[in-house]
């Protein structure tokens, strides 16, 4: 006990130098620093909801990484947690399609170099949060993510940016290249965010929040308002094709899937919303 | 950011964790002294064993959940019995106590020699209004043995795995409501799903007979 003891006095102090990773407090590696933006909060509009239900949720501020994490990041995290490594890892956390596309454990492949700056796809729910975890952050919420995915080019509120609407259609309707393109490559929003849409489908940590399930039979009502008959009845936005495409997608995942197009990046709660700056990067 | 790297937060942090490492030392998995294991409820009494838990597991979370008579454990500490595991919630207005009322006429359905051997588990979604006390006593108003009946509550970021390793969905609604997949689960001695049954009302045949063959299969060993 007091070697642990010991361990942990050493570690928290080691923490207390390093940048922001503290927040999350236990179970911090040497996490790559990823760029964060800090995003004003504002008003989610879900797809679906119960009748008795505001129309809006509010979302408060919270940081978003600009880019999706890339294969050579969690490189280094398999390379830290042996237990995430391909070979490794338990079925029950993420599928045989786990980091298929790497040569091996820590191999990423004939091209690392090209590899290394390409978005981590093929990884489960699991792996994705215990990367999150890791850096000393978390994954964002379905509201915060659905949030930050309406934010536009050129102002705060996408559906009033025709440019942005136009660009994000095209790639729900593009299907995902043999080789997926750089993060970064992307425009990025008025926050400075990049690939939210263009690149990927993204986890988040309530994926598993939208009630639409295979075994919907016996669920409580909400399901019967999806995607069913006149499914898309009782939708807040009927124009909004992708945020249908999500939710469905969402609601067709299991947390240990694995799949080619399916990434993440990770959240953090801003400590102090007085001292955040709401100027777009430039 | 400047004040987390103050030398007050980080000594709380310290101590948090500190608090935290003792707390759960002391409960996990241990036998309490002096008490006859029958008054405690399933996850309480036994301690886990040793052989590490397969790849296809749920006792290889490392969570850490409080049950209604206030024990710290692992969910490793119910390894051994077959368990048969749903997640709902005291508040629920709907489907819950059907849900409960289901496993009970599970329960009531399992041939007499096969029903001591199988334990019965409910996890809370709630995690802020679902405390100790309050599973205990809904214990006691849905009269559930404590010979067989595990109740249990965690934080809220455990119970999102917990349902994403079940399959069960849910989402916490405006009224403190949630909706959720109404699904049973069966887990083998080992801690592996080998049956589940979705939907409310259902005929518990086909969960009793994977009950039956599973507690034959441990019974062989």
């Amino acid at each position: 006990m007091a070697g642990i003891a010991v361990f942990l006095l050493l570690l928290i102090s080691a923490l207390g130098e390093t940048s922001s990773s503290v927040v999350a407090g236990a179970g911090v590696g040497d996490a790559p620093g990823r760029e964060l933006a800090d995003l004003p909060g504002g008003r989610y509009v879900p797809l679906f909801r119960l009748p008795e239900e505001p129309k809006e949720q509010p979302v408060a501020g919270f940081g978003l990484e600009t880019a999706p994490v890339t294969n050579g990041e969690f490189l280094e995290f398999v390379r830290q947690n042996p237990r995430w490594r391909r070979s490794r890892v338990p079925r029950l956390f993420a599928d045989e399609g786990y980091l298929r596309h790497w040569g091996g454990d820590l191999d990423l492949g004939p091209d690392p170099v090209r590899a290394a700056a390409r978005p981590v796809v093929h990884v489960s729910w699991f792996a994705a949060r215990a990367f999150a975890v890791w850096s000393g952050r978390r994954l964002p919420s379905t509201s915060e993510w659905e949030y930050a995915a309406g934010l536009g080019f050129t102002r705060e509120d996408g559906a009033l940016d025709p440019e942005f609407q136009s660009a994000i259609r095209r790639w729900y309707g593009t299907p995902t290249p043999s080789e997926l393109p750089p993060v970064r490559a992307g425009r990025p929003n008025f926050f400075g965010v990049h690939d939210l849409h263009g690149l990927i489908w993204e986890w988040t940590s309530d994926f598993n929040s939208a009630l639409v399930t295979g075994d919907a039979r016996g669920d409580t009502g909400i399901e019967r308002q999806l995607f069913c008959g006149a499914g898309s009845s009782g939708a807040a936005d009927r124009s909004n094709f992708p945020a249908f495409l999500r939710t469905g997608f969402r609601s067709s995942l299991k947390a240990a899937y694995t799949l080619h197009n399916l990434g993440f990046r990770c959240a953090l709660d801003v400590p102090n919303p007085a001292a955040r700056k709401s100027e777009p990067k430039p | 950011m400047k004040s987390l790297r103050s030398l007050p937060v980080r000594g709380c942090v310290l101590l948090s964790l500190f608090l935290a490492l003792f707390a759960s030392g002391a409960g996990i998995g241990l036998p309490q002294a002096g008490e006859p294991p029958a008054e405690r409820p399933p996850c309480c009494r036994t301690a886990p064993t040793n052989s590490p838990p397969t790849g296809g597991s749920l006792y290889q979370l490392e969570s850490i959940w409080t049950s209604d008579v206030g024990a710290r454990v692992r969910l490793r500490v119910l390894e051994g019995r077959p368990q048969v595991v749903a997640l709902f919630f005291t508040h629920c207005e709907y489907a819950c106590p059907v849900l409960v009322r289901d496993l009970k006429r599970i329960e009531a359905a399992l041939p007499e020699t096969i029903r001591p051997s199988v334990d019965f588990l409910l996890i809370s979604l709630d995690s802020e209004r679902d405390t100790p006390a309050v599973l205990a006593e809904y214990r006691e108003s849905h009269r559930l043995g404590l010979d067989h009946w595990t109740l249990l509550t965690g934080a809220g970021d455990d119970v999102r795995e917990l349902a994403a390793l079940l399959g069960v969905n849910y989402r916490k609604d405006a009224r403190g409501q949630y909706s959720h997949s109404n699904l049973i689960t069966v887990l083998n001695a080992r801690g592996e799903v080998i049956h589940q049954q979705a939907g409310l009302d259902q005929d518990p045949a086909a969960t009793v007979a994977a009950l039956v063959k599973e507690a034959g299969s441990v019974r062989a060993k």
